[in-house]
C-alpha cells in the first residue's frame, strides 16, 4: 500500500477523502511502519519477566506493567519526567512513576501475572498474582482498596470497556471455574462453570458488556452471558463453513422442504449468537430464539474444542465481530463471533509459548494482529494470515503485547525483563547539526 | 477570557453532495431536491427555471438522500440518513408548505467498524426495503410493511470486506442487491444477493462477475425492461445481467456522478473528474441489450451529482466548483459542445485557505478564499455588502447629476429620469414597451447642466441651472415661471423640496425661494462670508413638503451650518476641522431620530444627531467610507428610508436599533444615485457609474457578496502583503491528460485590485507549495513572502526534504532572496519575534535572519522542538507557540529568549486529530478536529502541580458538523467603534463545504442569557425529521459523545427572528424577557456576520 502522508493531508483538506477514512489510512500507514522506537525508551524497573502490559484507554497515557518479581509499575508514556530539561531533545526516557514491589507492605508475594486499569479512569488498577490474590489498588495512594482471595494462581483478569452497569473483574485461574469479582461489593458475583481445566485467558466482548469469553487449558473457548446460567456457545475448530450461502440455483432445484431444512440447520448457530447480539443490536429478540438459549446446547457441542491443548490467548477485535485465539498447539485461529465458525485463515505461526498466557494485540482496524512468538513478535495480516513483519528485539521469550491505538505504538514485554516500544519511523532531522558548535546527535546514527 | 463562544454561519454550505428529482411537493410538481451536506433545498421546476421552495438545516451530515414512492402513493417521500446513524422519512405538507416526518430512527450498531468508503443507503425499486451499508461486514435492512410503514431493522452479514458500491437490481421478484467489492488481492468483482426478508439473511443471487476493471467504482442499476447493471470503471464500462454481458472501452476517466436520462434507462449522463459530461447509451432491440455507446457532450463543473430534470435541462451539483443548470442542445456549438450553461450557483467549497484583508482600509474585512479544486479552482472575494440587481443599463458618459420626476404630484411612480451632463440635460422616460427612451420636457432648459431637479406641489417640476430656476407644469410640461440669478452671478449649488428651493451663487450668496402654484417667490437672501459648497433642505419635520431647517456646507472655514427657514438665521455652526471641504450635506431621520450627515471630499463621513427644534448638533461621529468625494441621497426600500453615499466605495447608511450602520454596496464606483420608482422597475435605483447608467433593485442589507476569480488551477494557500498591495498564492495545475501525478506547482503573485497574475515562480519537479506568509525580520525593514515547500517523491511515503523560500516583490516581480533546505515538509510558517518559525514534519524549528558579510541574508537555525507526530498547524502569540498536531491535539510551547530554546509548557492529552488551531487569547486556544468538532482548551498557569500546569484543560466542546481548514482572526462586517458588537472578538473559519463561519467570544453574562434562549428555542424549533439539536451539537468522536459546552449555536439562536409572533411570545414567556428585548439582543448578534 502506498500512502503518501502529505497527499493524504491535501486530499483531506480538499474534501477528496472523508476525514474518518483519512485517519484510518494514516493509522494503518503508521502501523505498517513499526520498528524499534528511536525517540522514546521505557526504563523497566522489573527484575523478573514482564507478564502483562496495558495502557489506559482514557488518555492513552499511563502504561501499567506486571512482572514475575511480584512487582507492578506505572509509567507516563506521553510525557517524560525530565521533559523540561530535554525539551529540545528528540529522545525521551520514561522511568516509572511508581513501582509496587516486595518492599511494599501490600505487594503480592509471587509473580504478578496480570495488571489492568479500571476502564473508566486511572484512579484504580487491578492486579492478579500467583499468590492466589487479586488486588484492587488506588493509583494515587498505591494502597489496596479491595482484595479477592482466589482458589489458585491467577492467570488473567479482565474488565469490560463497555460496561456502564457493572464493575466486574473476570478472573481466570488454575481453577476450572471462572470467577467474577465485583469491585462494588468486594465479593464474588458469579462463578462460571464449564471448563474442565484451569482458565488461562479471559476476554470481554467488544459488543456487549454482558458477554465474556474464556479460554481454558482444556482447549475450549466458551462464551458466557453473565446474566444467565451456563455458557451459550463453545467454539468448535471443526466448524468452518463460514459465509456459505445456499446458491439460488440449488435452491430452485431442491424441493422446498429440503431447502428450508437446510436453512434451518444453518440458522441454529445464527440464532444462538444472534440473540446474544440482540440486547445491544437494537433488534429485539423474538420469543422462539430465546428458548434455544439455555440450556439447549447439545452435549456434543459442549465438548467442542478450539485448540488442541490449552487456549493461551484471546483477543476480540475492536469491531466486535471476530475473536482471535492462540493455543499451545502453536495455532492462531480467527473466529467469526456471530456464527462461531473458524474463518480458516491460515496464520503462519512457527512456535508459540505453551505454558503461559499470551497477551495478543490488534490494530484498531483489525488488519494486523501482534502475536508473541517466542523471542520475537509477529505481525500477521488478519485476513490472509500472512506474516506482515517480524519485530525482533527481545532477548528472551515475549509474553505480552499492547497496541496503543492512539499513537499506533506497540509495547512488548518479555522474560528478558525489558519493555520495548515499537513505533512508526520518525525521521531524525536535527538541524542543529548545522550550527557551528553542535554536532549530530549521538543517537541518530 | 474567551471561553464563552458563539458559533454562527455567515455563509451557508454550498457544496452539493446529493441531488434527486421527483414529484415531492405534489403529484404534478417536478422537484429538484439538493443536499448541501447539512442543509436540504427543495426546488420546483417551472417554465421560469428552478424556483426555490424551501431551504432548511438538517441536524446531521447527510449521508443518503433518496426519493421513493411507497405503494399506492401519488407522490414521493424523501429518505435521509445522516453520518451519525440517524435516519428519517419526510413528506411534504402542501397546506403548511412544511416537511412532515413520517418515520425516524437510529441505525447505529455496537458491532462493526464504520465503512471507509462512505455510507451507502439504497431503496428497493419495488419499495420492499431500505438497505444500508454503514459498517464493514454488515448490511442493514429496514423492511417496509404492506402499508408502506417501516418495520424493525435487522443486520445481515456481508462477507465482502471492501465494499465499493451496492445497488438494488430492478425487476427482481425478490429484492436483490448487487455488490461491487475488492478482494484481498485488490481485484474487483460484483456479486448478487437476494434478501430473504423472512430468514433475515442473504441467498446467493442470480449472477456474479469476477475480475472487473481495477478502477470499477460505480454501479448503475438499469430499470425495466432491460434490467441488469452498468459497472463503470476507469477504462471500461460493462453492462451485466443474468443473461448478457457487454463491455466498451472508455476513458481513462474517473466517473464521479451519473444521472439517468430516460425512465426506461437506455441513456445516462456521466460526469468525470475533469468536468467532462458524457452520454452513455445502451443500445437494445426490444429487451435485448445489443451494445453500449458513449459520447462526450461537453464540459461542466466537476460534478458530484447529476440530476436530469426535463426537456434536456440538467442540474449539475458540484463539490469543487459552482453548481450549474445546463441545457443539452441537439446541435453542438462552435466548440463542439452540446452543453449550454444556463445558470451558475455559487459554491465556495472546498475552502482550503483564506485570508482576511481590508483592501480599502476602511475597517471592513473581506475574506479571500482559496476555493474549488482542479480546473474549477478559484479565488473568491467574500464581502459583506449590499448587492444591486441590475435591471437595465445604458452607456452614458459624463453624468453630472440625476433626478427622478413624476408626471403628476399624486402619481405613485416616477416617470422621468433627468440626467445632467456638463453642457446639456437629457430626459429619459419609460415608453409603452417599458423601455427607457429619451424624451423632452419643453419647459426645461436642456442645453445646460442641471444643478438640481425636484417634484413640486401643484403638479409642477423645478429645474435649477446655473443661471435660473424654472418652474414647469408636469402635465403640460410648459414653463410656468422662472427666477433668474442676478447678472454676474451664477448658481453653484442648489437644492429643493416640494415647496422650497435653496440655492447659492458665487460670492457666498444664499437665496431662498418658495414655490406656489405657478409662482416662484424669492423669500430671503443672505450673504455668507465664504463660498458655499453644499446645501440641503430635505424635510425631516412633520410636514413632508416643507423644511424648517437648512444645512449648508462652507468652503474656507470648513464648517457646516444650520439655518432656520424661511428667515435664513444662523442657528448652529459646526467647525469640521481639517482641510477637507464638505461636499454633500443631508438632513435625514431614521427611526424617528434626526441626523445631519456631512460628507467630505476625502471620503469621510461625519454624522451628528440633530435637534430639530433647537438646531443643535450633538454626538459627532466620523467614519471613513471611501477616498473620493461622497454624494449623499436618500432612498427607500421596503418602506424604510436609507441613505446612499455615492463614491468610490458606495455605501448604504441605515439604522437599526437606533444605531447608524454602514454597509457596502457591491459596485465599484458610483458617481450619482437617485431612486427611480417606475411602474416597470418598482423600487429601483438609477445609478451612474463608469460611463454607464444602470437601473437596478437593491438587495437586503447585510448580505455577503461574492466575487469569483477563476484561476483554472487549484490555489491551496493565500496571503496578502499590504506593502506591495499583492496577494501571493501557492497553487497547482493538474495535467489531466497524464494522470494525477503530473502536477505543476507554483508560487504566484497577484495584484490585490485586479487579481491578475503578475509574477510566477515555478517550483521544482515534485516540489509542492505547502504554506505561505508575508513577514519581516528583525533589523531589516523589508517585507518578504516566505514559502514552505515539500518534495513529494513518488518512492517516499513521507517527505524528507523541503525548502523555505524567501521572496521580495520588486517591480511587481517575485525575487528569490534566500532559500533554506529543510529535512521534511514545511507544513506551517509563522513570523515570530522577528524570526521565522517553521513546522517541519515532527519538529518546530526557529530560524533567525542573518546578515552575511556580502550583504545578503540567510536563514539560520536557532533552535527547535521535537515531540510531535506531525506539527501541521501552528499559531503564535508573544513567546507562546500553539501547535495543532496531526493526531495529538494541541500543545503549548514557549520560546525562552535567554536560553534560545523552545520548551513544551502544556499539552492536551486527548487524541484529537487536528485540522486547524487558533489562539483566542493568552489562555484559551481553539481547535478544530477530524470528526467535525470544535473545542477550546485553557492554559492552567496557576495549577498546583507540574502535572496540572502541564495539562491543557478542555473547557469547551461542540459539534460543528463541518470540516474546518482554517481559522483567522477578523471580521466580515465593518467594526464601528460605536456599536456593542464592535467590542466582541471574532474568529472567522472556512470549511470544505464552503461555509464561512464566525466564532465570537462573548461576555459571560451575555453567554448565560443566550444559553437560556438556546435551550428554550430547542423546545420550540423542532429539527427536520425529528432530529435532535442537542444530539447534533454534542461533541462526538470514536471514543466519546458528550453534550456541547461553552459553545452556542448562533444559527439556532438567530432563527428566533424568523419565528412567528406566537412562538416568540412563548419563548418570551419562558425567558421572562419581552419579545422586543429578545429581538434586539438577537439582532445585535446578527451584526457579527
Amino acid at each position: 500500500m502506498h500512502t503518501h502522508v502529505w497527499k493524504q493531508i491535501r486530499d483531506r483538506e480538499g474534501g477528496r477523502v472523508h476525514a474518518n477514512h483519512f485517519a484510518n489510512r494514516i493509522k494503518s500507514y503508521r502501523t505498517s511502519q513499526l520498528q524499534l522506537a528511536n525517540h522514546k525508551d521505557i526504563v523497566s524497573p522489573h527484575k523478573g519477566a514482564i507478564n502483562s502490559l496495558q495502557i489506559d484507554s482514557t488518555e492513552g497515557r499511563y502504561l501499567l506493567s506486571a512482572a514475575s518479581d511480584a512487582s507492578v509499575a506505572v509509567y507516563d508514556v506521553q510525557r517524560s519526567a525530565s521533559a523540561a530539561s530535554e525539551a529540545a531533545a528528540a529522545f525521551s526516557k520514561h522511568r516509572c512513576l511508581f513501582v509496587v514491589d516486595k518492599q511494599h507492605r501490600q505487594a503480592h508475594k509471587y509473580a504478578v501475572s496480570t495488571a489492568i486499569w479500571y476502564p473508566i479512569d486511572t484512579g484504580l488498577f487491578v492486579t492478579g498474582s500467583y499468590d492466589h490474590h487479586i488486588n484492587v489498588w488506588d493509583t494515587n495512594t498505591t494502597q489496596v482498596v479491595v482484595n479477592f482471595k482466589m482458589p489458585g494462581k491467577v492467570h488473567r483478569t479482565a474488565m469490560s470497556n463497555l460496561s456502564t452497569s457493572h464493575m466486574l473483574i473476570a478472573a481466570g485461574t488454575e481453577d476450572v471455574q471462572v470467577r467474577l469479582c465485583d469491585i462494588a461489593s468486594g465479593a464474588f458475583a458469579h462463578t462460571l462453570s464449564g471448563h474442565r481445566d484451569g482458565v488461562m485467558t479471559v476476554e470481554w466482548s467488544n459488543s456487549s458488556e454482558w458477554v465474556l469469553v474464556t479460554g481454558g487449558c482444556d482447549g475450549a473457548i466458551r462464551f458466557w452471558d453473565i446474566r444467565r446460567a451456563g455458557c451459550f456457545q463453545v467454539l468448535d475448530q471443526s466448524q468452518t463453513q463460514f459465509g456459505r450461502r445456499p446458491p439460488i440455483l440449488k435452491r430452485s432445484t431442491i424441493t422446498k422442504d429440503s431447502s428450508t431444512k437446510m436453512r434451518g440447520t444453518q440458522k441454529k448457530h445464527a440464532n444462538g449468537s444472534g440473540s446474544r447480539q440482540h440486547p445491544i443490536g437494537r433488534v429485539p429478540s423474538k420469543g422462539p430464539m430465546k428458548q434455544r438459549l439455555h440450556p439447549g446446547m447439545l452435549s456434543t457441542q459442549d465438548r467442542a474444542t478450539a485448540h488442541y491443548g490449552a487456549v493461551t490467548g484471546l483477543k476480540a477485535t475492536e469491531d466486535g465481530m471476530y475473536l482471535l485465539s492462540a493455543g499451545s498447539d502453536s495455532r492462531l485461529r480467527l473466529w467469526d463471533v456471530q456464527s462461531g465458525c473458524d474463518t480458516l485463515v491460515n496464520f503462519e505461526t512457527v512456535r508459540l509459548q505453551i505454558n503461559k498466557p499470551l497477551q495478543l494485540a490488534t490494530t484498531q482496524d483489525s488488519t494486523l494482529v501482534f502475536v508473541p512468538c517466542m523471542r520475537s513478535v509477529k505481525a500477521f495480516d488478519m485476513w490472509s494470515g500472512n506474516t506482515y513483519t517480524i519485530l525482533r528485539g527481545h532477548y528472551e521469550c515475549v509474553n505480552c503485547c499492547w497496541f496503543n491505538q492512539q499513537d499506533q505504538e506497540l509495547y512488548t514485554g518479555g522474560n528478558d525483563r525489558q519493555i520495548l516500544l515499537w513505533s512508526p519511523v520518525r525521521s531524525i532531522d536535527d538541524e542543529m547539526g548545522e550550527g557551528p558548535a553542535e554536532d549530530q546527535d549521538s543517537w541518530s546514527s | 477570557m474567551s471561553i464563552w463562544n458563539y458559533v454562527v454561519t455567515a455563509h451557508k454550505p454550498t457544496n452539493v453532495t446529493h441531488s434527486c428529482v421527483g414529484n415531492f411537493t405534489s403529484p404534478q410538481d417536478l422537484n429538484l431536491i439538493i443536499a448541501k451536506c447539512t442543509r436540504i433545498e427543495i426546488h420546483l421546476l417551472s417554465p421560469q427555471g428552478l424556483q426555490p421552495m424551501l431551504d432548511v438545516p438538517i441536524y446531521g451530515r447527510i449521508a443518503t438522500l433518496e426519493l421513493f414512492r411507497p405503494h399506492g402513493e401519488t407522490q414521493d417521500y424523501l429518505f435521509i440518513a445522516t453520518e451519525r446513524y440517524k435516519f428519517c422519512v419526510l413528506q411534504w405538507d402542501s397546506e403548511t408548505s412544511e416537511l412532515v416526518t413520517r418515520a425516524m430512527g437510529d441505525v447505529s450498531d455496537r458491532i462493526g467498524r464504520p465503512t471507509d468508503n462512505g455510507q451507502i443507503g439504497i431503496i428497493d425499486p419495488d419499495c420492499r426495503l431500505i438497505g444500508l451499508h454503514l459498517y464493514d461486514g454488515l448490511f442493514k435492512v429496514i423492511p417496509f410493511d404492506n402499508k408502506g410503514q417501516l418495520k424493525e431493522a435487522f443486520n445481515i452479514r456481508l462477507e465482502e470486506l471492501q465494499v465499493l458500491d451496492i445497488k438494488f437490481l430492478y425487476g427482481c421478484s425478490k429484492p436483490t442487491i448487487v455488490v461491487l467489492y475488492q478482494d484481498n488481492k485488490d481485484a474487483r468483482h460484483v456479486k448478487t444477493y437476494e434478501v430473504a426478508l423472512k430468514d433475515k439473511d442473504f441467498v446467493e443471487g442470480p449472477w456474479s462477475q469476477n475480475n472487473l476493471d481495477n478502477g470499477a467504482d460505480l454501479l448503475i442499476p438499469v430499470p425495466p425492461p432491460l434490467c441488469g447493471v452498468l459497472i463503470i470503471g476507469e477504462e471500461t464500462i460493462v453492462y451485466c445481467s443474468a443473461n448478457a454481458f457487454k463491455a466498451i472501452p472508455f476513458g481513462p476517466s474517473i466517473t464521479k456522478a451519473y444521472g439517468r436520462v430516460d425512465p426506461d434507462g437506455s441513456r445516462y449522463l456521466l460526469g468525470d473528474h475533469t468536468g467532462l459530461l458524457s452520454l452513455l447509451v445502451i443500445t437494445h432491440e426490444k429487451e435485448k441489450v445489443t451494445g453500449l455507446k458513449i459520447e462526450p457532450l461537453g464540459e461542466t463543473s466537476i460534478a458530484s451529482t447529476i440530476s436530469y430534470l426535463d426537456n434536456a435541462f440538467v442540474y449539475i451539483g458540484s463539490s469543487y466548483g459552482d453548481s450549474q443548470l445546463i441545457k443539452l442542445n441537439l446541435q453542438p456549438d462552435a466548440k463542439g459542445s452540446y452543453v449550454e450553461v444556463l445558470e451558475r450557483y455559487v459554491n465556495l467549497g472546498p475552502i482550503v485557505d483564506f485570508c482576511v484583508v481590508d483592501l480599502e482600509r476602511q475597517g471592513q474585512g473581506q475574506v479571500v478564499t482559496c476555493s474549488g479544486a482542479y480546473k474549477d479552482g478559484s479565488l473568491r472575494v467574500v464581502r459583506n455588502g449590499i448587492g444591486i440587481n441590475e435591471q437595465a443599463s445604458v452607456e452614458l458618459q459624463g453624468i453630472k447629476g440625476m433626478w427622478s420626476l413624476r408626471s403628476s404630484t399624486d402619481d405613485p411612480f416616477d416617470t422621468f429620469l433627468v440626467v445632467s451632463f456638463i453642457s446639456e440635460t437629457r430626459i429619459l422616460a419609460m415608453n409603452l414597451e417599458d423601455e427607457l427612451e429619451e424624451t423632452e420636457i419643453e419647459g426645461f432648459c436642456s442645453q445646460v447642466q442641471t444643478l438640481f431637479c425636484h417634484d413640486a406641489v401643484h403638479n409642477q417640476l423645478v429645474q435649477v441651472t446655473s443661471n435660473s430656476v424654472r418652474l414647469v407644469s408636469s402635465t403640460t410640461r410648459e414653463l410656468r415661471n422662472e427666477w433668474f440669478a442676478p447678472s454676474g452671478y451664477s448658481v453653484n449649488v442648489a437644492t429643493a423640496n416640494a415647496t422650497q428651493v435653496l440655492l447659492a451663487t458665487g460670492g457666498g450668496h444664499l437665496v431662498y425661494l418658495e414655490i406656489g402654484d405657478g409662482i416662484l417667490q424669492e423669500v430671503k437672501h443672505a450673504q455668507l462670508e465664504y463660498e458655499i459648497s453644499c446645501l440641503d433642505i430635505n424635510p425631516i419635520g412633520e410636514n413632508p413638503n416643507h423644511s424648517q431647517l437648512a444645512a449648508v456646507g462652507m468652503w474656507t472655514d470648513i464648517s457646516v451650518r444650520i439655518f432656520s427657514l424661511p428667515d435664513l438665521n444662523l442657528v448652529t455652526k459646526e467647525q469640521l476641522g481639517g482641510e477637507i471641504i464638505p461636499r454633500s450635506v443631508l438632513l435625514c431621520a431614521f427611526e424617528g431620530i434626526s441626523y445631519l450627515l456631512c460628507a467630505l471630499g476625502d471620503g469621510h463621513l461625519l454624522n451628528f444627531m440633530l435637534n430639530t427644534s433647537t438646531g443643535e448638533l450633538t454626538d459627532r461621529k466620523k467614519v471613513s467610507l471611501g477616498t473620493q468625494p461622497i454624494t449623499l441621497r436618500t432612498f427607500s426600500s421596503k418602506n424604510t428610508t436609507h441613505v446612499f453615499a455615492a463614491s468610490d466605495r458606495p455605501t448604504v447608511i441605515y439604522s437599526s436599533n437606533k444605531k447608524l450602520l454602514y454597509s457596502n454596496v457591491n459596485l465599484k464606483e458610483v458617481s450619482h444615485m437617485c431612486p427611480f420608482n417606475s411602474a416597470a422597475f418598482p423600487d429601483s435605483l438609477a445609478i451612474a457609474k463608469e460611463g454607464e447608467l444602470t437601473i437596478g433593485t437593491i438587495d437586503d442589507i447585510q448580505k455577503l457578496h461574492i466575487r469569483s476569480i477563476p484561476l483554472g488551477e487549484h490555489a491551496r494557500r493565500i496571503c496578502h502583503q499590504e506593502q506591495s498591495r499583492t496577494f501571493a498564492i501557492c497553487s497547482l495545475k493538474y495535467n489531466p491528460t497524464s494522470g494525477e501525478d503530473s502536477e505543476m506547482h507554483f508560487v504566484r503573485l497577484l495584484d490585490d485590485q485586479t487579481f491578475e497574475f503578475i509574477s510566477t515562480y515555478s517550483l521544482d519537479t515534485y516540489e509542492y507549495g505547502c504554506f505561505i506568509i508575508s513577514c519581516s525580520f528583525s533589523d531589516d525593514n523589508n517585507v518578504y513572502y516566505c514559502v514552505g515547500t515539500a518534495y513529494v517523491l513518488p518512492e517516499e511515503n513521507e517527505p524528507t526534504k523541503g525548502r523555505i523560500l524567501v521572496f521580495t516583490v520588486e517591480d511587481g516581480k517575485l525575487q528569490l532572496i534566500a532559500e533554506k533546505e529543510t529535512k521534511g515538509a514545511v507544513y506551517c510558517l509563522n513570523a515570530f519575534n522577528g524570526k521565522l518559525l517553521a513546522a517541519i514534519n515532527q519538529k518546530i524549528q526557529l530560524y533567525k535572519w542573518v546578515l552575511r558579510d556580502d550583504g545578503t541574508h540567510e536563514l539560520q537555525s536557532e533552535c527547535g522542538h521535537h515531540g510531535h507526530i506531525l506539527a501541521l498547524y501552528v499559531q503564535t502569540r508573544g513567546d507562546f507557540i500553539v501547535v495543532g498536531d496531526l493526531m495529538k491535539s494541541i500543545s503549548l510551547l514557549i520560546y525562552k529568549h535567554e536560553e534560545g530554546a523552545i520548551e513544551e509548557r502544556a499539552r492536551d492529552y486527548n487524541a484529537n486529530w487536528m485540522s486547524a488551531v487558533e489562539i483566542l487569547d493568552d489562555d484559551i486556544y481553539l481547535g478544530a478536529e477530524n470528526n467535525f468538532n470544535l473545542f477550546t482548551v485553557r492554559k492552567n498557569s496557576e495549577g498546583a502541580t507540574d502535572e496540572e500546569r502541564g495539562r491543557l484543560e478542555v473547557v469547551g466542546e461542540y459539534h460543528l458538523g463541518e470540516f474546518i481548514n482554517r481559522f483567522r482572526h477578523g471580521s466580515l462586517v465593518m467594526r464601528l467603534p460605536d456599536s456593542d458588537v464592535g467590542q466582541i472578538p471574532t474568529v472567522i473559519f472556512g470549511t470544505i463545504n464552503g461555509v464561512i463561519g464566525v466564532i465570537a467570544s462573548l461576555p459571560h453574562e451575555q453567554y448565560v442569557f443566550l444559553e437560556k434562549l438556546q435551550s428554550n428555542l430547542r423546545k420550540v424549533i423542532k429539527g427536520v425529521g425529528g432530529l435532535s439539536h442537542e444530539q447534533w451539537r454534542s461533541f462526538n468522536n470514536e471514543k466519546k459523545t458528550v453534550e456541547a459546552r461553552s459553545f452556542l449555536d448562533g444559527d439556532l439562536i438567530e432563527s428566533f427572528l424568523d419565528l412567528n409572533r406566537s412562538k416568540m411570545d412563548e419563548i418570551s414567556k419562558a425567558m421572562d424577557v419581552s419579545v422586543e428585548e429578545l429581538c434586539k439582543r438577537v439582532e445585535e448578534l446578527t451584526r457579527l456576520h
